[in-house]
């Protein structure tokens, strides 16, 4: 019996799932055509992708190191920036991936609304990618907790002080956040919780919503001026 | 691939089209990121598989403060460093010196774990629990105990009697 040549074996995945159809949707779409910083301002939200995967990855790793307790929490950190191999490398990558996130989305946000792309018949695109942005900065806001040195201590401490100026509620809400009056072990357990099973959950769904919508609608032209004059269209 | 016209174009003229010509870049480039990823971050998962175990040993005194003849019981705090853990164990050994060698008891019998002592008097370790009976090296003279008294590893740094409170079980 001779061995099947590199065709059979994808056509022959292709017939059983139709991966196919899949991938042409996905990376063989139609794009608009732009040239110059207007075709870059189009990879803004392949950009953040790219970054979030970097941090679920670098994210994993450290877990694999970390403690969520107020006594071990700041000496396993250390742990992983001095003893582990790449250790300070991977942390560094989560932590400047981190700000760059944030970077990214709110660039990625500006693109869409300076372009008017929100419009119909995007709106869900841009509603479900606002909810995007504030988990982003649901996941800058707990991770930043995580490491437990003074930084991290009253930079929550000063977050959840916010959260209790609210009116009305603002009380339970900073005692929801912190997990009891006062910050401590609680706090810290709960903030880990969000930032890496709650969130992560969230996002996921949020992204396939967002991912899916992008991909029906398809990518919106460059905006043009009146009178098909000018424009970005180059 | 649904191919443009200019791709045909370019590719009938014997040129590299714009789009192979990008297919490749994102290849190659998406590869290289992957590549350079890929082995930090499985390096980092894999690095304790090349790590070498600490030795942890313990101060436990002046070498010149243990003397010939009888054994000298001596209590000490282990502390042990685990990752990010470090451990404070009280923990104490048996140390019988003839002025040059070292010899470092367990000092927990080989029966079942009892505490032992030393007699003066008849020279050897005497279990309370089950009758045992050592010598002074260590060797059962008599009672259940199914082998010699486990040893720790010891060594004298600076003039300062270290051991590593593991069990090295029946050395003789």
């Amino acid at each position: 019996m001779r061995a099947p040549t590199m065709t059979e074996v994808r056509d022959w995945v292709n017939e059983r799932t139709g991966f196919e159809t899949v991938w042409n949707a996905l990376l063989e779409r139609h794009i608009p055509e732009a040239k110059g910083p207007v075709a870059w301002a189009y990879t803004l939200g392949s950009a953040s992708m790219f970054v979030f995967t970097l941090q679920a990855v670098t994210g994993a790793l450290l877990a694999m190191n970390y403690v969520p307790s107020t006594d071990h929490a700041y000496d396993s950190v250390r742990f992983i920036g001095s003893s582990v191999l790449m250790g300070g490398f991977i942390r560094g990558l989560h932590h400047y991936g981190a700000s760059f996130m944030v970077v990214l989305v709110v660039a990625h946000m500006l693109r869409i609304y300076l372009m008017g792309s929100y419009k119909y018949p995007r709106e869900g695109t841009w509603m479900v990618g606002v909810l995007l942005f504030l988990v982003v900065i649901g996941f800058g806001f707990t991770g930043y907790l995580l490491p437990w040195d003074q930084k991290a201590y009253w930079a929550t401490a000063v977050g959840t002080n916010i959260a209790g100026q609210t009116p009305v509620v603002g009380g339970m809400v900073a005692k929801i956040l912190k997990g009891g009056a006062d910050m401590g072990a609680p706090t810290l357990t709960r903030f880990y919780a969000l930032h890496v099973l709650v969130l992560p959950g969230v996002i996921g769904v949020l992204l396939g919503v967002h991912l899916f919508l992008v991909v029906w609608h398809g990518i919106s032209e460059p905006p043009t001026r009146m009178g098909g004059k000018g424009g970005s269209r180059g | 691939m649904p191919n443009d016209e200019a791709c045909v174009r370019e590719e009938a003229a014997g040129g590299v089209s714009r789009r192979t010509f990008l297919t490749a870049g994102i290849v190659v480039l998406g590869g290289a990121i992957s590549a350079l990823l890929g082995a930090t971050g499985l390096s980092y998962f894999i690095s304790p598989a090349f790590k070498k175990d600490e030795e942890d040993w313990v101060d436990i005194g002046r070498a010149s403060d243990m003397k010939p003849g009888a054994p000298l019981k001596v209590d000490f705090v282990a502390r042990k460093r685990d990752a990010w853990v470090v451990t404070e164990k009280r923990s104490s050994a048996w140390v019988s010196t003839d002025g040059k060698e070292f010899t470092v008891f367990d000092p927990r019998c080989t029966h079942l774990g009892c505490p032992y002592r030393w007699d003066q008097a008849r020279e050897q370790f005497l279990c309370p629990c089950h009758a045992a009976v050592f010598d002074a090296k260590g060797q059962v003279v008599s009672g259940p105990p199914p082998r010699p008294l486990d040893r720790f590893a010891a060594k004298v740094v600076e003039g300062r009697l270290l051991i590593q409170p593991q069990a090295i079980k029946g050395a003789a």
